[in-house]
């Protein structure tokens, strides 16, 4: 399986990059690790006329915490993040959610932005994304602008970035709060079946706040809000837990596809959910 | 639209490699066709399997996701540099001893894997070694021997790492 | 009151040389494989290493759908792309190229390239020959198809009512039904009329896929001034019937020669290749170059000679009351998709077995092969047998549950005994030897089966779901040629072929050293290893000095390949008559260099000497270098001409014809190898998720040459039963589309879904019908797993009252039953 010709620029600087997207609207298409890209490239999935490739752009390889902001470029790898004791420190669930993500050879060199900008509906990292309200920053010719991760995904393989930006960073705000992730997939590092990425924190005894984010069950990852909701203010138990997953799977209209029916993703978000929840209380 | 075709330097198992290649042309295939090196092998073309498993810059890489053009300056390493017949590494030694290998197409990614993981780690646990392999498929051993194996040649490549 | 149907049939004497019981060197050692170093260094050389100058690529354009007319093909725009060499559509293949070869009596004609109707996704309209495979695939894109779509039935009970445009090959019959014919083997319906106990379960196994790492290739180059083509491939069985390739190509066998390649895996997907081999040679031939095809994963996927059975069985299993087995009763739909290579072989093979290793008096069978909108079933390790292991087990757990009686207890209770063999079973096969009672106590004893029950009842009170399962299953060995078409109509056979044969060329060259040849490849077992043993055991010479390689079929002579765990048996056979033909000879010039009687003479340590005489002896060297080089210093006689070499070819030890009216399919695979596994695994209800906790295998191959590579296909094929049975599945959905299009759908196990540790063990009840005793065991893990994994998820999850009946059980279907169950 071979791709289809294309042209490739290797861009020295960031405005060289941008210029190019700039130039070709909706035929350009940025490489980083290209882990996803050529993967489906090769199965002639998708025909970009030009690659501009960013790995020449070292100074995008960076993760560093910044007021109180864990800020991760676009450069940055799944392997680095994922053996980082500076995320294990400030966003640990991304640490938690990375032993799922794919395989040690597909992490040396796919990016976080690049899994992002994928947005593939069954993707651990969005789900963890959303939950961590993380912002992404897309950049252009024409300027910046700052999206939220809860405006970022739109569909599946789709993101809000016009067809000229680029994610450049994505900016985690550093809580102290706990976290649980569980996944439900075929095989260990295959795309979730169902995955629940949660965080919680407390005060006095009660929650504080609350974010669940779900993956592998709709058109896009997704936070629930109505079951966030129904955590304020509570004493975490497994009965209150029971029933935020109950009003998940009662908002959440899961997809069939040859793996998993709507029923048994249903069923996955009714048994995850409170697992994810009670780690989240355990490290909270 | 017609191929387009760039200029490619960079080094492949030591040594300097110059050629002019097409964009779209896949290192597995650069490394294949161009270059004659036919250690490395092809299973899926879409990243799944493992088999194309090659090193560059000193991490593991699936050849069959990279475009040989994205390697412009970079060092490259494959299944012919680890060993020969007169001087294996005791990787290979290890695989041939605990029988890690018996239709031998999977081994080539497995041993580059396994050479990454045992220049980070001198003494991993079958766990961890079974998470470094966890990308790359075998259809033949169930994986028990090709983790003893590495296994073994881990505690060889310590004691020599002693006497030495 | 147990009496014994026993077809009325004479088993032959055995004719072998060496027996099982005599002081072994080699047999029986862990020895490294000779294969090894070249595969470790990257200097193996597999079927996409082969490179010609000249070379061009092919790419097949695949149909995207299941049934249609191919109404026009406009190939103009993808032959003008700069860089394409020819575009070939099946009509113009046809022009010099005729139908692929079949099994199937009547014929299911088909071609490399459709004619006028694709019958699958992924069936092959037309091909591209390019100066790369970049460029060919470039080309796909510009070939304009224009197909009329054609009704797909996709129920596999519902093809026998398929008719007008359903039918997929009207020519054959007036439905989809390419066979519906019942077996019977023994007064079945006494037996069921004077049961106890009639169990009855309905049984669906799933379409799974051999899906080696290395796909499927040909490079054939046609040499115009010859007219000769030459054909690189990764077959296994081109010396049986590569020269049915040269009667689709239109040349005499004497133009077509086939050189093997090592092979990355087969386990059966790569048994004979004619349609890849007819295809490339017929583009070489039009193109006027060397042309290469290389299956992609998705050709693999989808048009392809690696499917396995697809199978619904109704089953019914007749007992007395006290748990002993009388009868077994089946009717099976088996889906063979859109063309039927193999035939129905896949039933005869389990008509090997049919009985487990039981003591059922009698079976019938109605067999109803359809022909459907899918990929064709090729050959997938087991060939059917493992599927109906998989039946005989379940009807075993079933019994055992309505009975209330233990499994274990259930299965030792009807054990044939070993003082019972050679055992010959209702279908007319012999086990020709074995000891089932000391497998299962190995087995028990391995596994610690009480141990597991403690833990089980622990793991219990924690809420936990731990499951036990033990199954005991037959591995047949070695076929016979009379299986590929005993099942065909009796006045219809085909071609009844009767002869499968294994042989070799072996010489010594002046320095004493061994030279073989094989003609048969590798593609994973260890065809040299096997033989640098086998052979060096035979003349009493060190590994080092044997030497092995592969010939083409043109350099070639009988052989049928590997395949069907046959390949060590009768390789062995043919050693060990080569080895007697050259010792013969060492022992004529010995006996005149050492002046005495050839019948003074033996083989020591590598050297010819005199029985009881330490010191009169010449070594191998010696003799050999004389019988090169100094014919005048021996007698006239043709006997002391030069040279020291030969060509054996061994018949298949044990076989018989079957009776005209096929009461009985006579003795077909009677290397009956045995085999008891165990395991504990635990499943999350809610969650339909299977780990499995421990994994016991206890073989008995007869005599085994080398107990570390038959570990090796024990826990191999162990997990690929794993997959099949968890999470491997080839999916169409109701209109044919193939779901499952890539290694991201089909779920091959990774190191995490294999057992950690799979503990192997052994029992020895050799054959006394093959050299050494030796039997099969390739294929053996994956013929097991299957009904053990399912068993012990039943087994996990007992306090819901579950009855599992399929595979593969993938964590949706898991869940499903589960929640089934809870919500009764």
């Amino acid at each position: 399986m071979k791709p289809a010709p294309f042209h490739y620029v290797r861009p020295e600087t960031l405005e060289d990059a941008l210029s190019d997207l700039a130039r070709h609207p909706g035929e350009a298409r940025i490489i980083a690790g290209g882990q996803s890209l050529v993967a489906m490239m090769n199965l002639r999935l998708a025909h970009p006329e030009l690659l501009v490739d960013i790995n020449g752009l070292q100074e995008l390889d960076y993760h560093r915490v910044d007021s109180d902001m864990l800020c991760i470029g676009a450069l940055a790898r799944h392997a680095a993040l994922a053996a980082s004791p500076l995320v294990q420190k400030v966003a640990p669930l991304m640490s938690a959610a990375y032993p799922h993500v794919a395989h040690s050879a597909v992490r040396n060199r796919g990016t976080l932005a690049g899994n992002l900008c994928h947005a593939d509906p069954a993707s651990e990292m969005p789900a963890v994304m959303l939950a961590l309200d993380a912002r992404f920053r897309a950049r252009s010719v024409k300027g910046d602008r700052e999206i939220a991760a809860t405006d970022f995904f739109l569909g599946p393989y789709t993101t809000a970035l016009a067809e000229d930006e680029m994610l450049v960073e994505i900016r985690v705000p550093v809580r102290q709060c706990g976290y649980g992730f569980e996944e439900v997939s075929i095989r260990q590092g295959d795309f979730a079946l169902t995955l629940v990425a949660a965080t919680l924190s407390l005060q006095a005894g009660r929650v504080h706040a609350a974010s669940i984010a779900y993956a592998g069950v709709e058109g896009n990852a997704l936070r629930i809000a109505s079951a966030e909701k129904l955590l304020i203010g509570e004493v975490p138990s497994d009965a209150l837990f029971e029933r935020v997953a109950a009003e998940a799977a009662n908002v959440i209209q899961p997809g069939d596809d040859m793996h998993a029916d709507a029923a048994y993703r249903l069923d996955m978000i009714r048994t995850l959910t409170p697992r994810a929840l009670r780690s989240a209380a355990a490290t909270a | 639209m017609t191929e387009e075709f760039h200029e490619l330097t960079l080094t492949v198992n030591g040594k300097r490699v110059q050629r002019r290649v097409p964009a779209r042309l896949l290192l597995s295939d650069f490394l294949r066709q161009d270059l004659h090196l036919t250690g490395t092998h092809v299973g899926c073309e879409h990243g799944v399997c493992g088999t194309c498993t090659v090193s560059v810059n000193g991490k593991c890489t699936r050849s069959c996701l990279t475009f040989a053009i994205q390697l412009q300056g970079c060092e490259v390493s494959t299944v012919e540099s680890v060993g020969t017949l007169q001087k294996m590494h005791p990787l290979q030694k290890a695989f041939w001893e605990k029988h890690g290998l018996q239709c031998g197409f999977c081994t080539p990614g497995m041993l580059m894997t396994a050479m990454e993981l045992l220049a980070e780690n001198h003494a991993p646990t079958r766990e961890q070694i079974a998470d470094a392999i966890s990308g790359n498929l075998c259809r033949c051993t169930g994986y028990e021997t090709i983790i003893d194996a590495i296994t073994a040649a881990a505690a060889e490549m310590r004691e020599m790492e002693t006497q030495a | 009151m147990n009496t014994r149907y026993i077809p009325d049939l004479e088993i032959p004497a055995p004719r072998r040389e060496k027996s099982p019981d005599v002081d072994l060197r080699w047999i029986g050692k862990s020895m490294k494989r000779v294969e090894d170093p070249r595969l470790l260094t990257g200097k193996g050389k597999y079927l996409d290493d082969v490179v010609l100058p000249n070379m061009a690529h092919a790419a097949l354009l695949r149909s995207p759908h299941a049934h249609a007319r191919i109404k026009s093909i406009d190939t103009s725009k993808a032959r003008d792309l700069p860089g394409v060499i020819c575009v070939v559509t099946g009509h113009e293949f046809a022009e010099t190229t005729g139908p692929t070869v079949t099994f199937a009596s009547p014929p299911v004609v088909q071609h490399a390239i459709a004619v006028d109707k694709v019958r699958y996704v992924g069936e092959a309209v037309a091909a591209v020959v390019a100066e790369s495979r970049y460029i060919a695939e470039d080309a796909l894109e510009l070939i304009e198809v224009e197909y009329e779509k054609l009704p797909v039935i996709s129920d596999i009970t519902q093809q026998e009512f398929a008719s007008g445009d359903a039918v997929l090959h009207p020519e054959r019959g007036e439905n989809n039904v390419a066979m519906d014919r019942t077996f019977t083997f023994g007064p079945v319906d006494d037996d069921f009329a004077r049961a106890d106990h009639v169990i009855k379960r309905r049984l669906r196994w799933g379409r799974s896929s051999a899906q080696p790492m290395e796909t499927v290739g040909a490079v054939a180059d046609f040499d115009a001034g010859t007219g000769k083509f030459n054909v690189h491939c990764n077959t296994s069985m081109y010396t049986y019937v590569g020269w049915l390739c040269a009667v689709s190509l239109n040349v005499p066998a004497t133009h077509l020669n086939i050189i093997p390649t090592l092979a990355g895996g087969s386990f059966g997907s790569k048994l004979f290749l004619h349609r890849a081999i007819v295809l490339t040679a017929g583009l070489a031939r039009i193109a006027g170059c060397p042309v290469k095809y290389m299956e992609d994963r998705l050709d693999n996927l989808s048009n392809n000679d690696a499917h396995g059975s697809d199978r619904l069985y109704d089953a019914e299993l007749a007992l007395a009351k006290d748990g002993t087995m009388l009868a077994l009763r089946y009717r099976v739909w088996d889906d063979y998709g859109a063309y039927l290579q193999f035939g129905y072989g896949t039933h005869g093979n389990a008509f090997s077995q049919i009985v487990g290793p039981y003591r059922i008096n009698s079976v019938q069978a109605r067999i109803t092969a359809v022909l459907s909108n899918k990929c064709q079933q090729g050959a997938y390790r087991g060939f059917g047998s493992e599927v109906t292991n998989f039946v005989l087990e379940r009807m075993t757990d079933a019994a055992a549950r309505e009975l209330g009686i233990d499994g274990v207890e259930l299965r030792r209770h009807n054990l044939i005994r070993p003082d019972e063999f050679p055992y010959i079973i209702p279908s007319g096969n012999v086990y020709d030897s074995g000891n089932y009672p000391a497998v299962l106590e190995e087995g028990l004893r391995l596994f610690d089966m009480e141990g597991w029950k403690r833990k089980q009842a622990q793991a219990k009170a924690e809420g936990r779901h731990i499951g036990i399962g033990l199954v005991s299953c037959q591995e047949r060995s070695v076929f016979s040629a009379t299986e590929f078409w005993s099942l065909n109509p009796p006045d219809q056979p085909g071609f009844p072929l009767t002869s499968s044969p294994e042989s070799l060329a072996i010489r010594l060259d002046p320095t004493g050293k061994v030279f073989v040849q094989l003609n048969a490849p590798f593609w994973g077992n260890s065809p040299e290893t096997m033989v640098t043993q086998i052979v060096a055991e035979a003349l009493t010479v060190e590994p080092s000095d044997v030497s092995v390689g592969y010939v083409d079929t043109d350099a070639g002579f009988n052989g049928t390949g590997p395949g069907g765990s046959r390949f060590t048996v009768m390789v062995a056979g043919a050693a060990v008559k080569g080895v007697r033909t050259l010792r013969e000879k060492l022992y004529r010039f010995a006996a005149h260099m050492l002046e005495c009687s050839v019948d003074d003479l033996e083989l020591r340590d590598g050297k010819v000497g005199v029985k009881g005489v330490n010191g009169l002896e010449k070594s191998i060297a010696e003799v050999a270098g004389a019988a090169h080089y100094f014919r005048l210093n021996f007698p006239q006689d043709p006997g002391f001409d030069s040279g020291l070499e030969t060509t054996a070819v061994y018949d298949h030890p044990l076989t018989t014809m079957p009776a005209p009216d096929r009461s009985h399919l006579g003795i077909f695979y009677p290397i009956m190898g045995h085999m008891v596994h165990a395991a504990a695994v635990e499943v999350d209800p809610k969650t339909g998720k299977v780990k499995i906790l421990d994994y016991v295998a206890v073989h008995d191959c007869g005599t085994v040459v080398n107990p570390m590579t038959l570990a090796g296909h024990v826990r191999g094929g162990a997990v690929q039963g794993i997959g099949t049975a968890l999470y491997e599945h080839i999916g169409y959905d109701a209109e044919g589309q193939l779901l499952t299009g890539s290694f991201a759908d089909y779920h091959i196990p990774s190191v995490h879904e294999a057992p950690a540790h799979i503990r192997v063990g052994h029992v020895s009840t050799p054959s006394p019908y093959t050299e050494y005793g030796i039997k099969g065991g390739g294929e053996g893990g994956r013929m097991a797993a299957p009904p053990l994994i399912v068993q012990a998820v039943e087994n996990a999850l007992q306090d819901y009252g579950v009855q599992l009946s399929e595979v593969p059980l993938t964590p949706r279907r898991l869940r499903e039953i589960v929640r089934e169950a809870t919500s009764r």
